[in-house]
């Protein structure tokens, strides 16, 4: 009797331990991530103005919706259903209507998810209280409130889509994050930044020379990048809120800017100093450098990884341009990349388990990604540019890159499965090298 | 007897009157050949100072294949040239540009153009320039001698550029 007391609690608690991982990875209802992925509809209904007195053609109901659907269609993820299919209509004014929801009438017109939201002023504040519904398992998933400043009703949309997102990916996305890229004009060009959704477009150094490869430190307080301002490549870092710079790496011949280690200690640069174009470890409080690779051959582009093990980066040490990766230490360097004679520019993605990259494919440059032990091999791109310089979203689940053309050259956002291509800025016509931030604390 | 000897003095005195004539002569000729010789001298300066320029126009351009930065055989005989204007003329500098064609990334260009500009240096020393006299810089894909996007344009665009400084 003991024994079977015994073996009836090991099978218990074996089947507890299978069931609980499940239970946890459960909590998030999309996995964009599944091969299979689809686009996922959701059904955005206008605010509903509880204001006593309101009239509900208050412009603010509609255009609040419309920035969120704008915010998450720029995820990528949503099919953002049409308004004018939907069936079930709220009655106006009331507070409760939000919560009665009747789902057939929502499965009915393809919606898996349904938002709804009332909205009313107190002062000079807007309140919102949203509801977020799973349509195919009729229940509520989110329930929150938001007060806001009136007039800040750009970032309230952010801030709302990003937990409409958080709820269902189990990530907050992008929308908090900024590019910094090249605004080329021959010898006279400068770095610039701007946020996810394409606005916000600020220039951030003077420098009207030859500039090249920004790339911010982690906490986004500084860019480093290369220029010639001073007619030799030399490395500088920006400080972004003091306005100052630093110059860090002015050695004879080639001072290229490489990446930000995880903890901003340290960044990598390609220089030439001993003849040889080797990578190399500044620590950028003491500016000592530490070499990390000898060879003969060009080495170049060095990213790190997220969690500041292992550094990916070009060489030719093969007869063409490959990706390697090595330890942080310089030691242990493997090749990754065997298809195609041209692959460069690696960015690692902060989920750690892949890196993108350009290749040459039919003498067209297109973007790729790749595990970190050379497999699964995935081409992003297929049209007819040059995609080039891959940069990955702070959540793992895009890439900014250069899209030229004979004519423009412009800075695009996909997701990492290739999809929904979007121009970041559609004005700005010669911009080159994108580098994504992490994210912006709110 | 008398007569004769007068008349041999006569000879004598003006041969050497003639002599010292004529020598004076001689002495103006060679302050006015020295004159030229100074003034040769000096165009010989000039030319040097000339040769700066003249040096730049007669330094040419070495050309790459794609993705490569070994002196091939063609840019053998131009370096051999251009070692030689270098040898001869030791009063100027030089600064060793490296140059890609648009194709390709920008960073790895920007390597592959000091490369370029290394190797060209490299060349140049074991000819027997002495390296004191050269820097390299790379412009990576960015100051394309053709803006062109054909095969003709890159292959021009492919390059070390000597360029004279003082």
């Amino acid at each position: 009797m003991k024994q079977f007391t015994k073996i009836a609690l090991l099978t218990l608690a074996i089947f507890i331990c299978l069931i609980l991982p499940n239970q946890s990875s459960a909590k998030i209802y999309i996995d964009i991530d599944s091969p299979s992925f689809q686009q996922f509809p959701i059904a955005i209904c206008d605010l509903n103005n509880i204001s006593s007195g309101a009239t509900q053609s208050t412009n603010i109901c509609v255009s609040l919706a419309d920035e969120i659907k704008k915010y998450l269609s720029m995820t990528g993820i949503f099919n953002i259903l049409n308004k004018n299919s939907f069936l079930e209509k709220m009655e106006p004014g009331n507070p409760e209507a939000i919560e009665k929801v009747y789902f057939p009438d929502w499965s009915l017109i393809g919606a898996d998810y349904l938002v709804r939201g009332n909205i009313s002023q107190k002062g000079k504040h807007i309140i919102v209280d949203t509801r977020l519904f799973d349509v195919t398992r009729s229940e509520l998933i989110m329930s929150k409130k938001y007060t806001s400043a009136y007039g800040n009703q750009k970032d309230l949309a952010k801030n709302i889509a990003s937990d409409i997102l958080l709820a269902l990916t189990g990530d907050e996305g992008e929308f908090n994050s900024k590019i910094a890229f090249v605004s080329k004009n021959n010898d006279s060009s400068d770095i610039y930044t701007i946020d996810y959704d394409g606005s916000n477009l600020t220039k951030i150094t003077n420098h009207q020379s030859l500039i090249m490869s920004p790339r911010w430190s982690p906490d986004n307080k500084y860019v480093a990048f290369t220029s010639f301002k001073e007619g030799t490549p030399k490395v500088f870092i920006k400080n972004l809120q003091a306005k100052a710079e630093r110059k860090v790496a002015a050695y004879e011949g080639l001072n290229l800017c490489g990446s930000f280690s995880p903890d901003g200690k340290y960044l990598l640069l390609t220089l030439s100093k001993e003849g040889i174009e080797d990578i190399y470890s500044l620590n950028v409080e003491t500016l000592r450098l530490n070499r990390l690779t000898h060879s003969y051959s060009i080495d170049v582009s060095p990213a790190w990884s997220p969690d500041g093990s292992q550094i990916a980066f070009v060489s030719n040490r093969s007869g063409s341009p490959q990706i390697y990766v090595m330890d942080a230490d310089g030691n242990n360097v493997r090749r990754i990349t065997y298809e195609g004679n041209y692959n460069t520019s690696p960015s690692w993605s902060p989920r750690g388990n892949r890196i993108a990259y350009e290749g040459r494919v039919y003498g067209r440059y297109q973007i790729f990604s790749i595990d970190i032990e050379g497999n699964n091999l995935i081409q992003l791109t297929f049209d007819n540019a040059d995609n080039e310089s891959p940069s990955w979203s702070p959540s793992g689940r895009q890439i900014v890159y250069t899209s030229k053309t004979a004519s423009r050259s412009r800075i695009c956002i996909m997701n990492a499965n290739g999809l929904n291509i979007r121009f970041l800025n559609e004005k700005a016509n010669r911009s080159v090298m994108p580098a994504w931030s992490s994210r912006f604390k709110k | 007897m008398m007569k004769k000897k007068m008349t041999m003095m006569g000879i004598l005195l003006v041969a050497v009157f003639s002599l010292a004539l004529f020598s004076g002569c001689a002495e103006k000729k060679a302050v006015v050949a020295e004159g030229t010789a100074q003034e040769q001298s000096s165009a010989a300066q000039d030319a040097a100072k000339l040769s700066a320029a003249a040096a730049q126009e007669a330094l040419k351009d070495i050309n790459f294949d794609f993705d490569r930065s070994n002196i091939g055989p063609e840019a053998r005989g131009i370096m051999k040239a251009n070692a030689d204007i270098l040898l001869k003329n030791s009063d100027f500098n030089i600064i060793v540009e490296g140059h890609c064609d648009e194709r390709g990334t920008s960073e790895y260009n920007m390597a592959l153009g000091e490369r370029r500009a290394q190797e060209a240096k490299k060349y140049l020393i074991n000819l027997g320039v002495d390296g004191a006299r050269m820097k390299t810089i790379s412009y990576g894909e960015e100051r394309p001698l053709d803006s062109g996007s054909n095969e003709e344009a890159w292959a021009k665009n492919r390059r070390a550029h000597f360029r004279v400084v003082q």
